[in-house]
């Protein structure tokens, strides 16, 4: 079965208007259901280019569902649908000529959990290109080098690259995973409460690497540490209930946001 | 360096340029009461908007920081007093604006030998050492530095406090210059202000560096 | 008596019932190995083992029979490892919710629940009959086969589903393919426990007799087999036909050869118990 054929995929690519020329993320119009349950009303919103964009919210208001519409994970899922646009990079994403493993590779994800493969430190790393097709073993070799310094994780690893992945500490893991993700040198990373399962040192230091990434690539991540998201990014959304109550720069969200809801959710004064 | 760090680097610089801008004022008006200089006022006047665009953007990225980064331990309390400080430069440049502006109510310059009866320069160079030594205390972290200020400050109480005899000793001999007179010790009791103001700078830079509140403890040398 | 204490009680004697069920299996397994050993052991020599059937038991040996158990699995094995595995696949990772894989899914536990004397029947009306193979050792492969073929696909499915799907979704997201993910990571993750459901499944097929006399198993055959098309027989058939003897020696016979067939199948067992454990030591997730 092809997820491709499901119909909620628009059939045809419409024309696309007044395209805001520095996103590179937009969504438009965007209804999320998952059978009768709607878990996203009405999302407009859109990224810039090398900024930070954090989501939060309380659990179930939806901001994972809108993470994962980016490189149309929840495609899966049982039930699910989607309506409106979603346009990454002047193209539409949600339309059934996408093909979805080339999506994906421009739009790379963490995920909550360190997820390294059972295989060596190298073979994770390199698998994002193997799977490409990629023979050439001295640009492989280039790359997954430069993968694991750019999340400061060579001098840790550099004598062990043959060694699993596996017995990498929680937060080296979740850095492998990172590095694995940049390996295939994706525009957008979506970043999945990626944290979440760590310590606060290993939290600081895969923080202060969203600094550096920042430079090079668009990131976008859901956290439920509203402190996370006003260190790290930039532009703060916040959803409630399947929508998004208020979408501003972290500063302001986080010293004078406009929405009382937002206030009282920043603020823990929620419900 | 953490994002943290960085942020907090640049609330420093911000400090330290107001600092040095606030310096200068209280500086130059010493040279406007000594040389009877009006421009200088006007100049004094007109860098007053500086300061205070100064105190607001320290308080602007003192919030931020506050609340989006939620600083602990020596960072907390370098943002508390970072923000404390700003706002007691921002008082004595009002003071130095204040010793400016009488320049322009005394109808012509002071008498050399009245102001050094009352000991005026003595007073001021003073003042001005101490801002020196706190703003280097700061740059430095060197509380040792910071703990002059105190003892300095006695001075400033000293002169301030046989100010009023003088005054009046001044105003026996010529009581149709009563108004100069009077703008004199005006003067000095600013400039006594401004020593306190310059000794909470350096009880907020104690309190940032060795966590010690010294605030209302009653010993000139602690 | 308090409440805590009669707890205990109730406790202690749920204990006690539980370590007696599991000695009074042990018990009488240990008896009845005790009891063949007894009388199999001494016959077992090297000439029990290469020598042909005859009719005087002093000169019988089991060659025919183990060489046509070690085809009969060598062959159940090929056939069944690649279709079983095959089908678990795609029940598990491709067919998860249409209506068709529903269907199949049904059928295949209640294929696990037929009897083998069905299975025997269903090979002879079409592997020997309708394909007329005879009582080749192909048509007897091919029916063990079908025999083993929800176990496999079974414990292939549950090998597969131990695989977190995290480290799908990573594969995935990083623009692999279904089929890149299936053989790049869930395959090689699995691949202990696929083996070691293989490996039981397969020392089941080989203690089978049923299916196999009705396939047309013969018991006696005077020469060991040496392509899937010749006739054959196996080591429990050989043990039915010694057993069904009336001369004592003939049941000494057969009580070797049980001890020959327990060691076959013990030792499968425990190959499929080291690769269980190796596969869970291996991979911590």
């Amino acid at each position: 079965m092809k997820v491709e054929e499901k119909e909620h995929i628009m059939t045809e690519p419409k024309t696309i208007p007044e395209i805001n020329k520095k996103a590179l993320i937009e969504a438009r119009n965007v209804n999320v259901f998952y059978g009768h349950f709607q878990a996203l009303k009405d999302i407009n919103i859109s990224m810039n280019k090398n900024s930070v964009t954090a989501f939060i919210g309380p659990s179930g208001c939806g901001k994972s569902t809108f993470l994962r519409c980016f490189n149309r994970m929840n495609d899966y899922i049982d039930g699910y649908s989607i309506k409106g646009e979603i346009v990454i990079d002047q193209k539409k994403i949600n339309w059934k000529n996408v093909v979805i493993e080339e999506l994906r590779k421009e739009v790379g994800m963490v995920f909550q959990k360190p997820n390294p493969f059972p295989k060596t430190i190298f073979e994770n790393v390199a698998y994002g290109l193997k799977i490409q097709g990629i023979k050439d073993k001295s640009f492989i070799e280039e790359r997954v080098i430069k993968s694991i310094k750019d999340v400061a994780l060579w001098d840790e690893v550099k004598d062990d690259l043959k060694k699993s992945a596996l017995a990498l500490s929680g937060g080296q893991q979740q850095r492998l995973c990172i590095a694995r993700t940049l390996a295939v040198e994706p525009k957008i990373v979506l970043m999945d409460e990626p944290t979440s399962a760590l310590d606060p040192i290993s939290t600081a230091s895969i923080e202060e690497l969203m600094f550096e990434l920042k430079q090079k690539y668009t990131i976008v991540i859901v956290t439920h540490n509203m402190q996370q998201a006003a260190r790290i990014s930039d532009k703060t959304a916040f959803f409630y209930m399947g929508e998004i109550i208020e979408y501003d720069d972290t500063k302001i969200i986080f010293t004078n946001p406009k929405q009382e809801k937002t206030q009282n959710y920043i603020t823990g004064r929620f419900g | 360096m953490t994002h943290l760090d960085s942020e907090l680097k640049q609330i420093k610089q911000q400090v330290i340029e107001m600092m040095s801008l606030v310096r200068s004022q209280l500086a130059k008006g010493k040279d406007a009461v000594l040389t009877f200089d009006k421009d200088l006022v006007h100049e004094i006047n007109a860098n007053e908007n500086r300061v205070n665009a100064m105190e607001l953007n320290i308080d602007r990225a003192v919030e931020d920081v506050l609340a989006l980064y939620s600083p602990v331990a020596v960072d907390l309390r370098f943002v508390m007093a970072a923000y404390k400080i700003s706002s007691d430069l921002e008082r004595i440049a009002d003071n130095a604006v204040g010793i400016a502006k009488y320049i322009n109510s005394v109808d012509r310059q002071l008498a050399q030998k009245n102001l050094d009866k009352i000991r005026f320069t003595e007073m001021y160079e003073n003042a001005l050492t101490m801002l020196d030594n706190v703003f280097e205390a700061f740059e430095k972290e060197d509380t040792k530095l910071a703990r002059q200020v105190f003892i300095k400050d006695a001075l400033l109480n000293e002169i301030n406090s046989n100010a009023a005899h003088i005054a009046i000793e001044l105003i026996h001999a010529k009581p149709e210059k009563i108004h100069n007179y009077l703008y004199l010790l005006s003067i000095i009791r600013k400039l006594e202000r401004v020593g306190d103001l310059t000794k909470n700078i350096a009880e907020e830079l104690i309190f940032y560096i060795e966590a010690k509140v010294l605030k209302h403890q009653k010993t000139t040398n602690p | 008596m308090t409440n805590s204490q009669k707890n205990k009680l109730i406790d202690n004697a749920f204990k006690i019932f539980g370590v007696a069920c599991t000695l009074f299996g042990l018990i009488i397994l240990a008896i009845l190995i005790y009891d063949i050993l007894k009388t199999g052991l001494t016959r077992i020599d090297w000439d029990f083992i290469t020598n042909l059937p005859s009719r005087r038991a002093q000169k019988a040996g089991i060659y025919t029979a183990l060489m046509g158990t070690v085809w009969i699995l060598f062959l159940t094995a090929i056939i069944a490892f690649p279709i079983g595995v095959g089908a678990g696949i795609y029940l598990e990772e491709y067919g998860k919710k249409s209506k068709w894989a529903n269907f199949l899914e049904i059928n295949i536990a209640n294929l696990a629940g037929v009897p083998s004397i069905i299975y025997g029947l269903l090979g002879l009306e079409i592997f020997v009959r309708a394909f007329n193979l005879g009582g080749s050792l192909l048509a007897g492969s091919l029916t063990l086969s079908l025999l083993i073929l929800p176990i496999v696909i079974v414990s292939t499915r549950e090998a597969l589903k131990a695989v977190p799907s995290s480290i799908k979704d990573a594969s995935v997201a990083l623009g692999a393919s279904k089929w890149q993910t299936i053989w790049n990571q869930t395959l090689p993750a699995s691949v202990g426990g696929v083996l070691t459901g293989v490996i039981l499944a397969i020392s089941r097929a080989i203690g089978e007799t049923a299916p196999l006399i009705v396939v047309g198993a013969l018991a006696y055959v005077p020469f060991a087999p040496s392509s899937p098309m010749d006739e054959f027989t196996v080591m429990p058939i050989q043990i039915f036909n010694w057993v069904s003897r009336p001369q004592h020696e003939f049941a000494v016979n057969s009580a070797a050869a049980i001890i020959i067939l327990l060691l076959i199948t013990f030792m499968m067992n425990g190959v499929a118990v080291y690769y269980r454990n190796k596969w869970q030591k291996k991979i911590k997730w």
